[in-house]
């Protein structure tokens, strides 16, 4: 199969929004202006946290916010350089969206958290462990949850049973994206079990 | 008809680089946009980061509700349009209208054939000839005794 006809290239992967499990996207955001818009979305890899995180953006910025997203990760480290240089130039009607919690040091972190509950309208973080900040939500995946999100990218005509779809879930212990990613394999080799 | 249109020439959708692409837009938006911008750019889809490159975007200021305007692009030297299992390298002409979510794209085939390349799959489980273990065990460790 052609790259471009992959039903999980990542392009088609990351147009799949966060679906919270029992509760909507409204009432989240309702919880978030309860909690003054500092708080932490917490779940292991592949849970959907950057999606959350992405989504929450959106629907602020829908809602009038101001907001900063912030990526970091190995390729983009978060410094206590970088740290100071946002901090200096940080509006105070901004919401900091800050992906990567766990990435940095913890006087980084004690900084920007303590500088943004002073200086900015609000700090949203995704990390892998609750604690560190109150928790807006804890990102669960399930199997059907993997279910759900494959039907939609695969063309009507086709599906994949969900035995091996409940096997790839143990198998990358709930990640959904290693999920996606293996699928992208097996189609990509016509290795799919018949 | 859609709100907004690519026409190609002749309906030709095959191109090799250093052609000339030509073509209309044409629009009929309920409102009247700020301006539309139609870009020649190539992208990648597949299994890693999506890639882009524009080559070139045309923009028209103030396009009223109702209109059309012809257009012409050099196609470069390439990258050329390619497919394997892990990656595709898709050119198209795209049409996006600000304000709007709106986005049309003609997608086009650009190398010296004129349609895309395919790329042969390659096993990933197929061993390279200097990865085999001879009688005497791993090559590499091989290498690294005699050099220690």
């Amino acid at each position: 199969m052609r790259a471009r006809d992959n039903p999980f290239a990542v392009e088609r992967v990351h147009a799949v929004r966060y679906r919270p499990l029992g509760e909507t996207l409204e009432q989240i955001l309702t919880r978030l202006d309860r909690m003054n818009y500092r708080g932490a979305i917490v779940g292991p890899e592949g849970s959907g946290k950057t999606t959350l995180l992405e989504d929450l953006q959106s629907a602020l910025e829908a809602r009038g916010f101001s907001t900063r997203m912030i990526f970091v990760n190995d390729a983009h480290p978060f410094d206590g350089t970088t740290c100071r240089r946002l901090l200096s130039e940080l509006p105070s009607d901004e919401i900091v969206l800050f992906d990567g919690a766990d990435a940095i040091s913890p006087s980084c972190w004690r900084l920007l958290r303590h500088r943004t509950i002073q200086h900015a309208r609000g700090l949203i973080v995704t990390t892998h462990r609750r604690g560190r900040f109150p928790t807006l939500i804890d990102c669960q995946t399930t199997p059907q949850l993997l279910q759900e999100i494959v039907a939609d990218l695969l063309p009507r005509d086709q599906a994949i049973s969900p035995d091996l779809l409940t096997r790839l879930f143990a198998e990358h212990k709930g990640n959904l994206r290693d999920c996606l990613r293996h699928l992208y394999d097996l189609l990509a080799t016509d290795a799919l079990p018949a | 008809m859609s709100d907004f249109e690519i026409d190609l020439h002749e309906d030709k959708t095959s191109y090799t680089p250093g052609e000339t692409l030509r073509g209309a837009v044409r629009w009929n938006s309920q409102t009247s946009p700020r301006r539309l911008d139609l870009s020649l750019l190539w992208y990648t889809s597949g299994k890693g980061t999506r890639d882009v490159g524009v080559i070139e975007t045309i923009g028209i200021d103030n396009p009223g509700a109702l209109g059309s305007q012809e257009f012409a692009f050099t196609l470069p030297d390439g990258p050329y349009s390619f497919s394997g299992t892990l990656i595709s390298l898709v050119w198209a002409v795209e049409l996006t209208c600000t304000p709007g979510a709106e986005t049309v794209r003609r997608e086009i085939a650009v190398s010296p054939t004129g349609r895309e390349i395919v790329l042969d799959h390659v096993p990933s489980q197929r061993r390279l000839p200097w990865t085999d273990k001879g009688p005497g065990g791993n090559p590499l460790e091989s290498i690294l005794s005699v050099r220690r």
